[in-house]
């Protein structure tokens, strides 16, 4: 649950990015790396194996500047999408207040796309959360493949956006769609602190 | 300077007194998320978002382990290095599980910090006040400002 300093003014928010092994979670984070000003950022920190497969998360922390009079910190993770880690996809889930479903657009990875969105589901649902109530958002990644290997958005919001949720094409590995889908993100999260109660509902 | 600050009032008191006691040079009160509650010693925000995070995964991986051998939790961690220990422990509290990490130098030694941190436990158990529902914190028109935020953010 995000943390609200109101002495400092200062909220907290802690966003993960979740898909299918591959998928670009990763990459999604070294590009808004690549692209914040030092002075808003942190270290990344990248826990992987030698070849560079996520092993337990990637962190960045993001300064988001002031909203509404608080200084706003974003603590974005990865999670490692290989199958077999799911125990500990499960552990960098906790206490989430947003996730990011980084979808893969090559129509051969759609029911790797489908697996990891139950996966999600049932990981949230395991941490005692409504999942209805967790601010989510797609991002539909690798739309810069040739035509023939991928599918287009529609089709995938078909194939995977049961819940109507703000979906985002991107080409994470050159930064299209990259900062919308931190933004979608971000108001989804923050709107829930503009609501009360941090708009995610325990079971 | 050193400087020790909190996000809840109540976590201060305890702190401060563990920092002095056990002469910690770096302190950090947590979530199991890693969400910072208190910290004495960092300078600068980011180095302590990591350093939460890292304390956060260290324990939520020690715990699933522990709970696969058929043990509730293995309490505390240490590590040792050649000029830094790091002591890592779970502490219960009315407003829920905490974790507290604890760096420290060779002024002083883990059996120290082991001492003092079972006090400061107690301490954070006994201030801790169960977690409060949640007012609206944000405008409802705060989108303006993300957008300006996150603008400047991407230079863009």
């Amino acid at each position: 649950m995000s943390l609200v300093n109101f002495t400092t003014r200062e909220i907290t928010c802690k966003i993960v990015y979740y898909g299918p092994g591959r998928s670009g979670k990763t990459t999604n984070l070294q590009y808004v790396y690549s692209q914040v000003p030092s002075d808003r950022k942190g270290q990344m920190v990248s826990l992987a194996t030698r070849t560079d497969r996520t092993l337990f998360f990637d962190f960045l922390p993001l300064d988001l500047g002031t909203i509404s009079g608080f200084t706003t910190k974003f603590q974005l993770y990865t999670v490692p999408g290989q199958v077999y880690y799911n125990a500990t996809r499960k552990l960098v889930l906790q206490g989430a207040d947003g996730v990011v479903f980084v979808a893969d657009s090559q129509l051969r990875q759609l029911d790797e796309n489908l697996e990891s969105l139950q996966n999600l589901q049932a990981n949230i649902l395991e941490h005692g959360v409504d999942v209805r109530t967790m601010p989510m958002v797609i991002q539909f990644n690798k739309q810069d493949l040739p035509p023939e290997l991928i599918l287009t958005p529609p089709e995938l919001d078909d194939a995977l956006n049961f819940r109507a949720l703000p979906t985002f094409p991107a080409d994470a590995l050159h930064g299209p769609g990259v900062f919308e889908t931190l933004k979608g993100i971000a108001a989804g999260v923050l709107r829930g602190l503009s609501e009360g109660s941090g708009g995610i509902r325990r079971l | 300077m050193s400087t020790t600050t909190v996000v809840e009032a109540w976590a201060e008191a305890p702190l401060v007194r563990y920092v002095s006691q056990a002469s910690a040079r770096l302190v950090v009160v947590m979530t199991p998320a890693g969400q910072v509650l208190a910290q004495h010693g960092f300078a600068r925000a980011m180095d302590l978002m990591a350093a939460a995070a890292l304390g956060a995964a260290i324990m939520a991986s020690s715990g699933a382990l522990a709970q696969q051998l058929g043990e509730r939790s293995f309490g505390a961690l240490f590590h040792a290095g050649r000029h830094h220990g790091i002591h890592l422990a779970l502490c219960p509290t009315p407003r829920g599980s905490l974790i507290v990490l604890t760096v420290f130098g060779r002024e002083t030694s883990i059996g120290l910090v082991e001492l003092f941190y079972e006090e400061f436990a107690a301490a954070l158990k006994r201030a801790a006040p169960v977690e409060q529902v949640r007012e609206p914190v944000l405008a409802k028109d705060f989108e303006a400002d993300l957008n300006r935020s996150l603008t400047s953010l991407f230079r863009r």
